[in-house]
């Protein structure tokens, strides 16, 4: 490897650990173009970019309680891009001055053969969707506010129906651990977005 | 002695000069009420009436002024009195107090309050002295207590009235919809079929022991790059433990996971 990024942690293994800084809201339907409109304006000046993914949800069940879960994201409208995998840890219990959910985050690039590689590898699909949305970007921010639909027919990606009438916005960070600045900028990001959405910390475990 | 009579002197200024402001505002009022009567507005009123008030205010501040000398200590005493006119009293008075003579003095120079006034207050200090200390401040902190109720009510239907006019048509979010789709995202709440929403339990938490940091990375390491010898024992646990536990498939996966070990 080339020289790894310099970070506050020690680099053991191959790899330096990312991990990924969240912030998620909502947005109901018909406020979506006042979102967009402040979201250009506010992010990098680039091409809005659209997107069409399918994601598949993997678990590995073990005899501990607690299977492991990776997902595999596929895009469904921009053809020769390659899968992408993603494994997300478990939320860090860090102290309130953390604005954003931060856990680690491992993502990976891979060909199409990877669903079938998954399976033989003992994985077991546990659940799917569809996500349509725009992406923008602001330095290392991406912000993605998209639409999740439901598969009615497993493997079908054709019939699908919107889960709510709000679009999820994320807003995200991949950075080396160890980086705890980039949740306060995060959070002033947030600050501009607001009364349009209130982009906050939501622990998946509360909603269990 | 020099300094406390400089101390006056400039004490006294200040006090001509606070009750000049005032009586200038009043008249002002005055001229408010009795001429512009038929336009006058409410808040126009209440605007004099705060205008009076600070300045009452700040006059007493004048007043309780640590360089204020007591005040209480000094003596007026009229010096002449004559039934003449006196043109010096007409025009600092503008034309108010033209004789500075018998009938005028006691009138401007008093100290104590009226009669009734007097009474009154004579009662309210017997009334405070009867009661007893915590009766006093019982009744202090009920008094107290009412009057933050008051300004609260107050403020709050100040700020819903002037938010409740907004909000009716902007709103741009809604919090369940948000809970819904980020329990969609994390653990396939309401997505999938097979499985009912309630069950979503053993899918949310990732690997077991994990936690937080190196380990998951480490582990997904193994898999897919080859990489160190791990520290992270669980990960290749889980899935030699499934082999176990499912023997039938377990002969054709020997050979992936025999060879996929070392990757």
């Amino acid at each position: 490897m080339e020289a790894p990024p310099v970070t506050m942690m020690p680099v053991t293994g191959g790899t330096i650990n990312m991990m990924e800084y969240l912030l998620q809201g909502s947005v109901l339907d018909q406020s979506l173009e006042s979102l967009l409109h402040r979201l250009r304006g506010l992010c990098d000046n680039m091409e809005p970019e659209t997107f069409l993914d399918h994601e598949m949800v993997f678990l590995l069940k073990g005899q501990q309680a607690s299977p492991f879960v990776l997902r595999a994201r596929r895009s469904m409208d921009k053809t020769g891009m390659p899968w992408h995998l993603r494994y997300l840890g478990q939320p860090e219990i860090g102290d309130k001055n953390r604005h954003a959910l931060v856990r680690n985050c491992v993502d990976i690039a891979t060909s199409e053969n990877l669903t079938d590689f998954l399976v033989e590898m003992g994985f077991r699909m546990d659940h799917e969707f569809v996500a349509k949305g725009h992406v923008f970007r602001k330095g290392i921010m991406k912000i993605v506010v998209y639409k999740i639909f439901r598969i009615l027919m497993p493997g079908n990606t054709e019939s699908i129906e919107p889960l709510s009438l709000s679009y999820l916005v994320e807003l995200s960070v991949v950075a080396p651990a160890g980086q705890d600045m980039v949740s306060d900028d995060m959070r002033n990001f947030a600050e501009q977005l607001k009364p349009l959405v209130h982009l906050e910390k939501i622990d998946p475990k509360r909603l269990m | 002695m020099q300094r406390e009579e400089k101390q006056l002197e400039v004490t006294l200024e200040a006090l001509i000069s606070q009750v000049a402001d005032l009586k200038n505002s009043l008249v002002s009022f005055i001229y408010k009420l009795e001429n512009e009567y038929d336009r006058l507005t409410w808040p126009s009123v209440l605007d004099s009436f705060a205008l009076l008030s600070g300045q009452l205010n700040t006059l007493n501040k004048v007043l309780k002024h640590e360089k204020t000398p007591l005040l209480r200590n000094q003596v007026i005493i009229p010096l002449v009195l004559s039934p003449d006119r006196d043109e010096e009293i007409m025009r600092q008075t503008e034309g108010r107090v033209p004789v500075f003579s018998h009938e005028v003095v006691p009138d401007h120079l008093r100290t104590k309050p009226d009669p009734e006034v007097e009474e009154q207050e004579k009662q309210l200090i017997t009334d405070a002295a009867r009661i007893s200390p915590d009766v006093a401040q019982k009744q202090i902190q009920s008094l107290n207590k009412m009057c933050s109720n008051l300004l609260e009510k107050i403020s709050k239907e100040e700020r819903e009235s002037e938010s409740g006019g907004l909000r009716q048509n902007k709103q741009t979010f809604n919090p369940t919809d948000t809970n819904a789709l980020v329990a969609a995202v994390a653990f396939g709440k309401g997505l999938s079929n097979r499985r009912p929403p309630g069950s979503g339990g053993p899918v949310q938490s990732g690997q077991p022991g994990t936690g937080p940091i190196i380990a998951g990375a480490s582990g997904m390491q193994q898999v897919q790059i080859s990489g160190a010898p791990t520290p992270q024992q669980p990960m290749l646990a889980g899935v030699q433990m499934s082999q176990a536990s499912q023997p039938g498939i377990r002969q054709e996966f020997a050979v992936c996971h025999g060879s996929k070990k070392p990757m």
